[in-house]
């Protein structure tokens, strides 16, 4: 039994057996919520007018498949406590696998200058390497000369709601 | 038990003082509130208590207003006071509440240096008038009209005027309001007394008053609002310091000179 178990990221992890009937979640579809596309950070253009004055997440690829009720949650005008208001709009990245961020800093930054977003939210996953799309967000921010509200959720492996908390 | 529920704390610690024990064991200041007109079940929503902590201090409340039909307490659980220094959370605010937050700092060394001022006032010098009316050029421009109207004109607005709590809160600024007005009138007649009286008046309301905001009101607000609210109100309030430019830089130098006369 090696004590390095290799990066907490990519580390195994078996969730089978875990309530399989699904728990108390409604039964049938779910309607999406995606109010634009594209949505990866490569693709997207931050001057889109569903960017104008929103509320935009900049969500890590992993949250969507990790938190079951993603769309209701977070994308809905009618979310939970997380989310509220009007509705979001959204970007989408992967800071461990993907190139170029440095494009990425300045999107962010065009959301806030340009765009005039109303705030940010960052979704991650508990997993280390995603604290990097947070940073990647602060890194733009600061670079910013307008200043928006920043809030950083964290949710793990299991679709659990880890951390919510504004920067 | 239920009926009081619907009552107001006042008249609950009236009719059964020993609530006012418990209350102040689990950090509920209700028992100097001038109001006091919050529902019993609406305080301990405010108060934000772990489910465990709710149902022990309803629990204790139960055996002093319905003895004999209590509520069980399936796990009677300490007081916050009690419990390990660890569990003590650091209060997280959102960005525009912290702004508030921040801004009672330099209201809090102000009032902190109100016992020096009073101790070396002058009211028969100009100079010594000057110094007072200084400092209500603070408490008016700074603490009433740059920092009040934030919460009165903007962060209350997104709550019903009629929440017990947010009354509360208007009462003290008016108390703070009328101190005020009484301290000119007394620096006016050259009154010491009673400028002396309204200055500490002014301090033991507006201590309380921030120590009910920082740890009470605004964090229990900020669980209200949605994250589009919270934007809003951070750009609402960044154009509130446009509109005042340099002047909170002023008020902050101010309050450093007196801290640095009256240092010992």
């Amino acid at each position: 039994m090696a004590e390095f178990e290799g990066c907490p990221g990519s580390r195994m992890a078996d969730f089978r057996g875990k309530d399989e009937g699904g728990g108390d979640a409604p039964a049938g579809k779910v309607a999406s919520q995606l109010r634009q596309w594209p949505i990866q950070m490569h693709l997207i253009s931050p001057m889109a007018p569903y960017y104008q004055g929103a509320d935009v997440l900049l969500s890590a690829d992993c949250v969507a498949y990790a938190f079951g009720g993603f769309h209701p949650e977070f994308l809905s005008a009618k979310g939970g406590s997380t989310s509220g208001g009007k509705g979001k709009a959204i970007g989408i990245a992967c800071p461990k696998l993907d190139e170029g961020q440095d494009v990425y800093v300045e999107k962010i930054k065009s959301w806030i200058e340009d765009a005039k977003i109303n705030t940010l939210t960052v979704l991650i996953m508990q997993v280390p390497c995603c604290m990097g799309l947070l940073q990647l967000a602060k890194q733009a921010a600061e670079s910013a000369k307008r200043k928006v509200p920043i809030k950083y959720i964290v949710v793990g492996v299991q679709g659990e709601i880890l951390k919510e908390e504004w920067v | 038990m239920q009926e009081y529920l619907n009552k107001g704390i006042k008249e609950v610690i009236k009719q059964f003082p020993p609530v006012a024990d418990i209350l102040n064991e689990y950090d509920i200041g209700c028992v100097p509130c001038s109001v006091g007109t919050c529902l019993l079940k609406d305080i301990v929503q405010i108060h934000n208590l772990s489910p465990e902590h709710e149902q022990s201090l309803m629990a204790k409340i139960s055996r002093v207003i319905s003895p004999g039909q209590e509520i069980p307490a399936q796990a009677e659980q300490p007081a916050r006071k009690e419990k390990p220094e660890t569990e003590i959370k650091e209060i997280k605010y959102s960005p525009p509440v912290k702004k508030l937050v921040e801004e009672h700092v330099l209201i809090k060394c102000w009032i902190a240096l109100i016992p020096a001022v009073i101790k070396n006032m002058n009211l028969e010098s100009p100079e010594g008038r000057q110094l007072i009316m200084d400092g209500v050029d603070f408490i008016r421009s700074y603490a009433d009209k740059y920092h009040h109207a934030k919460e009165e004109d903007i962060l209350f607005k997104y709550f019903d005027a009629n929440l017990d709590i947010i009354k509360v809160m208007y009462e003290d600024h008016e108390t703070g309001r009328a101190h005020v007005r009484a301290i000119v009138e007394g620096v006016n007649k050259k009154d010491k007394k009673s400028v002396a009286e309204h200055l500490l008046a002014y301090q033991e309301l507006l201590t309380g008053h921030i120590k009910k905001e920082d740890e009470i009101l605004y964090p229990w607000l900020d669980r209200q609002l949605t994250t589009t609210q919270i934007g809003e109100m951070f750009a609402k309030f960044n154009e509130t310091d446009l509109k005042f430019g340099q002047a909170p830089k002023k008020y902050e130098e101010f309050v450093n000179k007196i801290a640095t006369d009256y240092s010992d």
